[in-house]
């Protein structure tokens, strides 16, 4: 016969399929295993407030959340809140409660319509700039969404500073 | 092509008398199913290579701490992609691995292999048949739930009825007074670095014997 194979050579060829058959599976489970953290998708985090009528027009409130976050196997839950504020009930408005000078919480002073915080009396106006005192930029905002006349937050500073 | 660049590099590494050492090494004339009982030990083998990879990957989400055990190991059955499957292939092949190495060490005795010259290759068999018995017990206590809880229970206290020695034993063994998070630790410490380091130095001694000896012959009947 021409095209003899023999023993051995059939044996090498069965035994290097086996070997790269068993290399690949492994090899491929190994890889997306390690990979996987990077197809994952990101939690946006949006959080849910509250319904829209809490807040109402002109006067701004705070609203406490729970906010869970993801880590690992492990979600940790806090209690933080937010200002809220609508001029026409559509579009929403939310502030980082704490102050951009110290990160103090500050309050809304119903009579002069401004925040006030306490620390080092600083001033805020109602749409967060800086009135008086201390603080180096306006109110920080969080993003807000309205969902099904439901509030929704992501409670992370948009980038400060450019508010 | 390739020839040329493996020539190439045997000439800067000699791979191709060591491939011929290790691979294309002469063994005895076996057919039938008495062949295949050889392939034990290289099962055994490639059984660590598998539960030393698995066992890579499920580090990187695992968490030996009585807090965060349990539910690390959910998140990979659970979130992780092919968690459930790499978690899979460690959990049967520990089992696998005690099963072929035992048929193996039960091959190598029935045959007679393990006597002269071979008591070495013998001797550092029954320290890697000790091992993997290890590996089995630390790695069973991992997952902390029920199960390995109370199997480690069982087993330190087993340990902890030695006469005199036993209670001092025990408490080594569990890394304190009670089964608890010093216990769990410590059986990690073991599981992924003590018994891993000592199963690679044993294997290197027992392939070096086992290549150095040679494969021992089958055994014959006089009248054959
Ligand atoms: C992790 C565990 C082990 C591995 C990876 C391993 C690996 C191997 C390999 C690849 C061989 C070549 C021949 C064959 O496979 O039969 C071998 C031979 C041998 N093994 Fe093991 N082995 C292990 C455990 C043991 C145990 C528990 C014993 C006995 C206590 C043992 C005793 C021997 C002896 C005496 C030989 C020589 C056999 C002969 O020359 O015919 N091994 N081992
Ligand atoms: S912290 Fe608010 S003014 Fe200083």
């Amino acid at each position: 016969m021409e095209n003899e194979v023999s023993r051995r050579t059939f044996l090498q060829w069965i035994i290097a399929s086996l070997s790269a058959a068993i290399g690949l599976v492994l090899g491929g489970t190994g890889t997306g295993y390690f990979l996987s953290p990077a197809f994952k998708k990101e939690d946006e985090g949006w959080i849910d407030v509250g319904s829209v009528r809490e807040v109402s027009r002109g006067a701004p409130v705070k609203l406490e959340f729970t906010q869970r976050k993801k880590d690992g196997w492990m979600t940790v839950e806090t209690r933080s809140s937010a200002w809220f504020l609508t001029s026409n009930g559509r579009d929403f408005v939310a502030f980082d409660p704490r102050c951009t000078h110290l990160g103090c919480p500050y309050r809304w002073d119903a009579d002069k319509k401004q925040f006030l915080c306490p620390c080092h009396t600083a001033t805020f106006a109602v749409d967060g700039r800086v009135v008086s005192g201390p603080p180096p930029r306006p109110l920080d905002r969080f993003p807000v969404k309205v969902v099904r006349e439901r509030l929704q937050i992501i409670p992370q500073a948009l980038e400060s500073g450019k508010a | 092509m390739i020839a040329k660049f493996l020539s190439e590099l045997d000439e800067r590494t000699g791979w191709k008398k060591v491939k011929e050492a290790l691979l294309d090494r002469r063994i005895p004339e076996a057919s039938g199913w008495q062949a295949w009982l050889y392939t034990l030990g290289s099962a055994s083998l490639l059984l660590f290579a598998v539960q030393a990879l698995t066992g890579m990957l499920l580090a990187m989400n695992y968490v030996p701490s009585p807090d965060h055990a349990y539910d690390s190991i959910r998140y990979i059955e659970r979130e992780v992609l092919l968690g459930s499957f790499v978690r899979g292939l460690h959990h049967w092949g520990a089992s696998f691995m005690v099963v072929i190495v035992a048929l193996h060490m039960l091959r190598v005795f029935f045959m007679g292999a393990y006597k002269y010259p071979r008591e070495g290759t013998w001797m550092a068999g029954v320290a890697l048949f000790m091992v993997v018995m290890g590996f089995s017990f630390t790695g069973y206590l991992l997952p902390w739930d029920q199960k390995a809880y109370w199997a480690t229970a069982v087993g330190t206290n087993i340990a902890a009825q030695v006469p005199t020695l036993g209670p001092y034993i025990g408490k080594v063994l569990k890394g304190g007074d009670v089964l608890g998070a010093l216990t769990l630790s410590r059986f990690y410490a073991f599981h992924v670095l003590v018994l891993p380091a000592l199963l690679i130095l044993f294997v290197g001694l027992h392939l070096f014997l086992v290549v150095w000896h040679g494969i021992s012959e089958t055994p014959r009947r006089k009248d054959q």
